[in-house]
């Protein structure tokens, strides 16, 4: 039985942690919030992984003078010269790094906003359908589009910290760099609600005709949301890349969008915190079922299927006993009930 | 006075029926106009065509934009229509059920900094007008005994109180024009007339309001100017006095 290698376990566990953070606050934002069923979240993943695996791999030979369109990133001699020449220079790591994670979530916040006109007529259902059947598309499209790698995908996509060279060191500053950007994303998100405009949001998800009837400009205020919560979401797309070194196509399937909708279901829809606190049982859930299940010595039921049961049996436990999930979404914290306080104190009398 | 509002042969059909079929009237600023009829005989369809959620299919709604002249807005889009300054609410009330009494309200004002995704993040660039809205929210409240309220959210309140609400909603924003759709139904008679009242006072500042009742005890005592719709088409109009005593009224509220 090999040794159990407890900071090896939590800087794995806290990477997937903060990977999966990123995407359950965003879902909560877009559904717990503005009421978008987005069944599409890992389109906005995986374009995300995309174009940061795309730009690091071909930008790297491109700027090692090995011409990317010769020798292809995704070719035999290309992964042996990414292999050969990825990560050496800090400068250049970093650079791509910040590259990379700005053109992510550009690209897949852009996609998100165009993706809200085919769904801006319909319902709720035909939205999520919408957005998944729009995912499976993306796949079969990266499945057989040569210059990112065809169903192969990219590998060998040089670590934004390979040039530390201690492997265990360069792992834990990006997981440093992972949780800032979970952190940025909670901190961003909270302020962004716990306004006027997350007001705004809640209202358009309880009564759009209301909201439309008050002036909110319904459509606009979709486009945006998808498009924050899609851009975050490829941000975070871009660092899965990193993480695995590698992307192929069938990484990113529907079980993903659904595994982050279970998150966002137990923690608590409306409630960013209850995210975490669901992101962070389910992960640890699946690292430690990935380690215990084989030592029960189950082989009939594949550890996967196991995984499956387990959310299952603890999504319908959950909302059985807390039917809004862990944390119940709070009304927002805005100056104006300090100021309606103020007064009704004041005024305790009546008129 | 001069109108700020008219609809002009307007008629709405969906297949073949005509719940609206040709029906012109005019709103004067400053009054309060009533919109009665019998079930079904299109008083709902009305207001929708005006704010934008049908298009007519035939004739045209004016309202009179801030240079004074007569404007076109059928066609355009319910948001749209409410920058244009048309408020309005619905039969069955549609408040944003898990919002608070409070946040309902605060919803309603158009031009709100903290609306605005560059600015939301930023308190202190939208506080100061989030807290002029809030004062002006509690005193609406006050002012129709809601105050107990503030912090109720929506599935804790009365019939009376949702109807009620709906139409404080309304108020938080300073438009021209408010359409009220069935504002008494469900409000016991003394609340009622409390909201008309207010709503009387309203118009002495300068608002207009289209009303659509059922409470005609209530409704003929405040106001102006009475149009009777039947079947889609208008069977009466005129002052309250005039309208009630139309045996053509009479005869379609009671049945023949």
């Amino acid at each position: 039985m090999p040794e159990f290698d407890l900071i090896g376990f939590l800087v794995q566990w806290l990477t997937v942690f903060g990977l999966y953070s990123i995407l359950a606050i965003t879902l909560n934002l877009e559904a717990g919030f503005a009421g978008l069923t987005n069944f599409g979240k890992v389109v906005f993943y995986g374009i995300g992984a995309y174009v940061g695996a795309t730009l690091t791999t071909y930008l790297t030979l491109y700027l090692n003078n090995v011409d990317p369109f010769e020798c292809p990133p995704y070719s035999i001699d290309g992964i042996v010269k990414l292999i050969e020449l990825g990560g050496k220079s800090p400068s250049l790591s970093i650079g791509l790094l910040a590259l990379s994670l700005l053109a992510a979530f550009i690209a897949a916040g852009s996609v998100g906003f165009l993706l809200t006109y085919p769904i801006l007529r319909v319902g709720p259902a035909f939205v999520g359908f919408t957005l998944l059947s729009f995912g499976e598309l993306m796949r079969i499209f990266l499945r057989h589009y040569e210059p990112v790698g065809g169903s192969k995908g990219l590998a060998a996509i040089p670590r934004p910290f390979g040039w530390v060279g201690d492997p265990r060191l360069s792992s834990f500053i990006f997981l440093l760099l992972v949780l800032g950007l979970v952190a940025l994303t909670y901190i961003a998100m909270n302020k962004l609600t716990n306004s006027p405009m997350g007001r705004m949001l809640r209202a358009v998800r309880d009564d759009e005709i209301a909201a439309l009837c008050l002036g909110k400009h319904v459509p606009g205020i979709k486009a945006l949301t998808l498009f924050i919560g899609s851009g975050f979401s490829g941000m975070a797309g871009a660092l899965m890349a990193y993480y695995f070194t590698s992307v192929n196509p069938d990484m990113f399937v529907p079980a993903v969008t659904f595994n982050v909708w279970a998150m966002v279901i137990l923690g608590g829809m409306g409630n960013f915190t209850g995210s975490i606190i669901g992101v962070a049982l389910f992960t640890l859930m699946d690292r430690l079922l990935a380690f215990i299940t084989p030592a029960l010595g189950v082989a009939v039921i594949s550890p996967d299927y196991i995984r499956w049961m387990f959310v299952g049996l603890l999504i319908v436990v959950v909302l059985l006993f807390m039917p809004k999930g862990l944390l119940a979404e709070r009304p927002l914290k805005t100056p104006a009930l300090d100021e309606a306080r103020k007064l009704l104190v004041e005024g305790g009398g009546g008129a | 006075m001069p109108n700020i509002l008219e609809a002009r042969d307007l008629a709405k059909y969906f297949g073949g029926v005509r719940a609206l079929d040709g029906v012109t009237i005019s709103v004067p600023e400053r009054s309060i106009v009533g919109l009665i009829g019998p079930n079904g005989s299109g008083k709902t369809t009305l207001f929708n065509v005006v704010t934008g959620f049908y298009e007519p299919t035939r004739g045209e709604v004016l309202l009179k934009n801030n240079s004074g002249s007569m404007e076109r807005i059928d066609g355009l889009n319910p948001n749209e229509v409410f920058l244009k300054g048309v408020v309005r609410t619905f039969q069955v009330p549609r408040l944003f059920t898990s919002l608070t009494v409070l946040e309902n309200v605060l919803v309603t004002p158009p031009v709100q900094i903290g609306e605005k995704v560059l600015d939301a993040p930023f308190k202190s660039r939208w506080e100061k007008q989030e807290r002029e809205l809030a004062k002006k929210a509690v005193g609406l409240l006050k002012k129709f005994g809601m105050e107990k309220y503030v912090y109720s959210r929506i599935t804790e309140l009365s019939v009376a109180h949702i109807k009620l609400l709906e139409t404080i909603r309304g108020l938080m924003t300073s438009a021209k024009l408010y359409l009220l759709d069935e504002p008494a139904a469900g409000v016991d008679y003394g609340v009622a007339r409390e909201l008309f009242n207010y709503i009387r006072g309203l118009r002495e500042e300068g608002l207009t309001f289209l009303i659509v009742e059922h409470r005609l005890d209530v409704l003929m005592d405040y106001v102006d100017y009475v149009y009777v719709l039947h079947n889609g088409k208008l069977l009466s109009e005129g002052k309250p006095s005039e309208v009630v005593n139309d045996p053509k009224v009479i005869e379609a509220y009671i049945g023949g």
